[in-house]
């Protein structure tokens, strides 16, 4: 559907994107995961045709967008980070507007519109002038504008931000069901959101690919510990002992205290064993009460850090091509970088 | 280009600014039609439009201000230029909805000469060829205004830019009455303009070395031709700045006369602005 490859936009001396490779599916899901400032929207503008890329190419279902901008651009809906609205229209006005903009056939513009405007929700206010709506109903009809004309990929920049909580469940379940007829790719500053949508995420930091991978993937690759945290009435010497010496166990923490007169402990294991059954006959062998026990899994969060934090630490090496794309390359940064996080306490 | 054409035309009549540059024009048009056509009892509707001319240089930046730089303030551009359009009919379309309410407002004027047809003998050759004129200046000045529109998110600043230019291609002619006409100012005047074109091409391309090459390559030239043909730059400075001068070629017009070669470099004009508009935008796009 979409196929980017080397993708550069220099900015004079400043590199906004560096060399940035995907490609997607048709029908799947992905997300732009970055701090601010690290490149989404540049990549999302020049991908729209928006901005002109330094070097690299981005072809939208086989199409080239420099080469052929107007077929291209037919493919494309696009949500911008500010919603490009015409505030002195109606939402009506401005959805025709946009629609002949599009070249929809002027037989089945009504029908269309119509059908836009009950998929975005806003057929009761389609009469009101856009700029007396608030900003999760503007964010509304912008995603409505990108709707027009049924392209077969939408791309939303931030389509979440500014939203109440109420509208950003809305608004996450509404592009679940586009996700039905079109390919979508979107971007977030903010984790969950990403991994409760998208079947794939990349991450971006400072214009560098840092990853791209399913949420799951990312959540193993970062991951070499499975950590399991118990909760005991007491426990002793030996007791620490024993559980250190299960099969797979790499290491047995004390963690803070969170309830009276207790002690939590976690269990570090290698990925793959499942220590939880072990770990159960022990206490009950040598009679300590589980309070609770639990299996952690490392957070998107921490994933995301990680990435972007491993980017500061080769900061120094960023020119070089192989510390910026590749997963493997990754994986070898994570794992020098391994040491000074191993300590850190992961909470969900 | 058609739709973007007819938003921008209704958002004239959304907003005040279209029936204050209607009522605005329609009262002054008025005005003098009453003080010297009708009380004077002269059949010349052409006679009033020698009034008119500067009218031009104030209301022209109040319709054209808007057209582009408010779509980069509200980021409308990013719809636009996202869509399946071309960028020459996205600024197609707005300037001719700048350009179809002139032709709006003086189609309406076109009842006073009428008036004075039912009432005495209206020369219409003068009348019609003076009307062109008018309106010739009056887009071409619009494709002007649009131009400096591109370059600014502040309307304002829009505005002031090109009333400030409208006010230099007016006293153009006097500037260059003022420009001594000896071979060496002109020389140095050509050296002044190949200094600031070689300015202008570093800030686009932002290399130092290309655009010095270039600059010393003119400087070099102009030399030369100094130096072997010199009656070349004999009031050379004059001849050049009243290629500017937009209102003098206006008066072929009022006299009666349907100058081809005034209407072509009125066209020609529009048209050298429209690509420089075109520019301005692809190469923000660009670099």
């Amino acid at each position: 559907m979409i196929e980017v490859t080397h993708l550069v936009k220099k900015y004079g001396k400043h590199i906004a994107v560096n060399d940035i490779s995907f490609s997607v599916k048709e029908g799947e899901i992905l997300g732009f995961l970055g701090p601010n400032g690290a490149g989404k929207s540049t990549t999302m503008n020049m991908m729209t045709g928006y901005l002109s890329s330094t070097s690299g190419s981005i072809k939208i279902n086989g199409i080239d967008i420099l080469e052929n901008p107007i077929e291209a651009k037919k493919n494309i809906g696009y949500l911008p980070e500010i919603p490009p609205l015409y505030m002195d229209m109606t939402i009506e006005d401005y959805l025709i507007f946009v629609a002949k903009l599009k070249k929809v056939k002027k037989t089945e513009l009504k029908v269309h519109i119509e059908e836009i405007l009950k998929r975005a929700e806003i057929e009761h206010v389609r009469n009101r002038l856009i700029k007396n709506l608030s900003k999760g109903y503007k964010q509304r009809v912008g995603l409505a504008c990108a709707l027009i004309g049924n392209p077969k990929l939408l791309i939303l920049d931030e389509p979440t931000v500014g939203l109440d909580p109420k509208q950003i469940i809305e608004m996450r379940a509404l592009i679940k069901e586009l996700s039905k007829k079109h390919t979508i790719i979107l971007s977030s500053h903010i984790l969950p959101e990403i991994s409760a949508i998208c079947d794939k995420i990349m991450i971006i930091n400072k214009g560098n690919m840092v990853a791209l991978d399913s949420p799951e993937n990312l959540q193993h690759l970062f991951t070499q510990n499975v950590r399991t945290v118990l909760r005991l009435r007491s426990i002793d010497e030996a007791f620490t002992t024993a559980l250190s010496q299960i099969e797979g166990v790499v290491q047995v923490k004390v963690l803070e205290t969170v309830e009276e007169n207790t002690t939590e402990l976690a269990v570090d294991a290698n990925q793959g064993m499942d220590v939880r059954e072990a770990i159960f006959k022990l206490c009950s062998e040598t009679n300590h009460p589980l309070l609770m026990m639990q299996s952690e899994t490392i957070s998107l969060e921490d994933i995301f850090l990680k990435a972007t934090m491993s980017m500061e630490n080769t900061a120094t090496l960023e020119n070089t091509p192989e510390t910026t794309t590749s997963l493997d390359s990754l994986t070898a940064e994570k794992q020098n970088s391994k040491e000074g996080v191993k300590d850190e306490e992961y909470t969900i | 280009m058609k739709s973007i054409l007819s938003r921008e035309f209704k958002a004239y009549f959304t907003s005040p600014i279209g029936y204050v540059f209607l009522t605005f024009y329609l009262f002054i048009f008025g005005f003098y039609f009453a003080g010297i056509n009708l009380s004077q009892q002269l059949g010349d509707y052409s006679i009033i439009f020698s009034y008119l001319v500067n009218l031009l240089l104030f209301t022209i930046p109040l319709v054209t201000m808007r057209l582009l730089s408010e779509e980069r303030k509200n980021k409308t551009d990013q719809l636009l230029l996202t869509s399946p359009v071309s960028v020459w009919g996205i600024i197609l379309g707005k300037y001719l909805a700048a350009v179809l309410l002139l032709v709006l407002t003086l189609g309406l004027t076109l009842i006073q000469p009428l008036i004075l047809e039912v009432l005495g003998d209206v020369p219409w050759p003068a009348v019609i060829s003076t009307y062109i004129g008018y309106f010739l200046l009056g887009a071409t000045l619009i494709s002007i205004s649009l131009f400096i529109s591109a370059h600014t998110e502040n309307q304002i600043i829009a505005a002031i830019g090109s009333i400030g230019i409208f006010l230099f291609l007016l006293l153009v002619d006097a500037i260059a009455t003022l420009i001594p006409a000896q071979r060496l100012s002109s020389f140095i005047f050509i050296l002044v303009i190949i200094a600031i074109v070689t300015l202008y091409i570093y800030l686009s391309i932002k290399d130092i070395y290309i655009s010095l090459i270039v600059g010393f390559i003119c400087a070099i030239i102009t030399t030369l031709m100094y130096k072997f043909n010199g009656t070349l730059f004999d009031g050379l400075c004059t001849k050049i700045l009243q290629w500017f001068s937009l209102f003098s070629r206006y008066n072929n017009f009022s006299s009666g006369l349907l100058d081809i070669g005034s209407i072509v470099y009125y066209l020609s004009f529009i048209f050298v602005f429209l690509f420089l508009t075109n520019q301005t935008i692809e190469k923000r796009r660009w670099s």
